[in-house]
């Protein structure tokens, strides 16, 4: 372990260093941790190697965890099944309320609320997402997509530093060319409309993408520049 | 890092869900999960070949982020990187449990990433990532590797000496001198 080079620098910032990129045996992993906890000039040096390599976490690729996680999550935590509550309208029993003849009294309100959000007849879709990635798997856009409203929020998740251009949002229907769906904004969500003519051939088949085009968008109608993120539209 | 400029969606957003997590917020606990769960998992996989073992260190490093939020310490770290350093740290404890350790050999693993980075680089970048970037990139190429397949995979010494098939007080001295180097490069 010790004494196989010359000149083996044993600094602690060292020991952190060796300890956050992630080399050390179990036993120094342990020794380590029981260091953190009772030095806390060590512990700062630790924070500040975590600090120091965490960008390259920017490079592992999000791989969505299988549902049943989050179950046993909340079962061990003996958190309740739903851990906040549905919106009102969503609620069977403000359903049956309504049937039982207090129609008069909702009145007043529900015009307010469906005028803000107009009521499900059918089951609510549930979201879709796409994680819109860079060829090395770091994600660069995130869409939201509320089905109902016909509407998809852009969120941007990393900066764009290249003020000659923009980038802009395409929809690739399976089998189909890209849809444009506008520039979106670099420096936060953005809430653009779908189609109605596109909305109906959202699923996992198709696709979102970025494309850098020049200031205002794509000239053509087509990417004329490359297309950088690019993601699947999945369910939740 | 997963982290919008925007201040009511990004980094702070998520900063202040983890201190409503530290008060017992059930729904803030469901947001940090939906927002990062995926990143997280990413990680688990990454440094655990089998995927069970992820999916139980996954869990096990959400429990911790339930007990442990008033811990976080945001003059520290990014929310974020406060998440992926203890998936990380959690990952890596259970990899050194177990005796399946991959064997693939360095370059193959992670010559790939090297390249796609350069691809990139030009249209959407992220200053601190740049600056990692510039300064892994004075490391001279076969020491890069070995530093990106440590962080990545959380390999031992003596697994980056087998797949390298280097002598282990060499793969010892050079990460050693290259975390220095990195250090010194990103404080200049």
């Amino acid at each position: 372990m010790s004494a196989t080079m010359p000149h083996e620098p044993f600094e602690s910032g060292d020991l952190a260093g060796e300890y956050v990129l992630g080399v050390l045996d179990a036993d120094e992993r342990r020794e380590v941790a029981a260091r953190i906890a009772r030095d806390f000039a060590f512990a700062r040096e630790v924070a500040a190697w975590e600090a120091r390599l965490a960008p390259l976490a920017a490079e592992i690729v999000p791989v969505p965890p299988p549902a049943y996680v989050w179950t046993r999550i909340r079962a061990e935590l003996g958190h309740a099944p739903r851990a906040t509550p549905e919106p009102l309208w969503q609620r069977l029993g403000f359903w049956r309320w309504l049937s039982a003849g207090a129609l008069a009294v909702a009145t007043a309100s529900l015009v307010t609320l469906f005028v803000q959000r107009p009521a499900p007849t059918a089951p609510v879709a549930p979201p879709l997402v796409a994680i819109m990635a860079l060829d090395n798997g770091a994600p660069a856009f995130v869409a939201t997509i509320d089905r109902e409203r016909g509407t998809m929020v852009v969120t941007p998740v990393t900066s764009w530093s290249d003020t000659a251009h923009v980038p802009e949002l395409w929809l690739i229907p399976p089998g189909d060319r890209a849809h444009s769906l506008g520039v979106v904004a670099t420096g936060k969500p953005m809430t653009v409309s779908i189609p109605p003519a596109l909305l109906g051939t959202l699923g996992a088949q198709a696709i979102v993408a970025i494309s850098v085009e020049p200031p205002g968008g794509s000239p053509t109608g087509q990417a004329t520049g490359p297309i950088i993120a690019k993601g699947n539209i999945s369910g939740i | 890092l997963i982290e919008a400029r925007d201040p009511s969606t990004g980094t702070e957003a998520l900063r202040d869900a983890l201190h409503a997590v530290a008060r017992g917020d059930r729904a803030a606990f469901e947001t940090v999960y939906s927002r990062t769960s995926a990143k997280l998992f990413g990680v688990c996989v990454r440094i655990l070949p089998k995927r069970s073992d992820a999916e139980e260190v996954l869990q096990e490093i959400y429990t911790t982020v339930w007990r442990k939020a008033a811990s976080y310490d945001a003059s520290l770290a990014s929310p974020v990187t406060w998440l992926v350093m203890i998936a990380r740290s959690k990952a890596i404890d259970r990899a050194r449990t177990d005796d399946s350790e991959r064997t693939a050999p360095i370059d193959a693993a992670v010559e790939v990433a090297d390249d796609a980075i350069a691809g990139v680089a030009a249209a959407v970048q992220d200053d601190e990532r740049r600056r990692l970037d510039a300064c892994l990139g004075e490391l001279e190429p076969e020491r890069r590797r070995l530093v990106r397949a440590a962080f990545f995979d959380g390999a031992t010494y003596e697994e980056l000496a087998r797949r390298s098939e280097t002598p282990l007080g060499t793969i010892k001295s050079w990460i050693r001198r290259s975390l220095l180097k990195l250090k010194a490069c990103l404080e200049r």
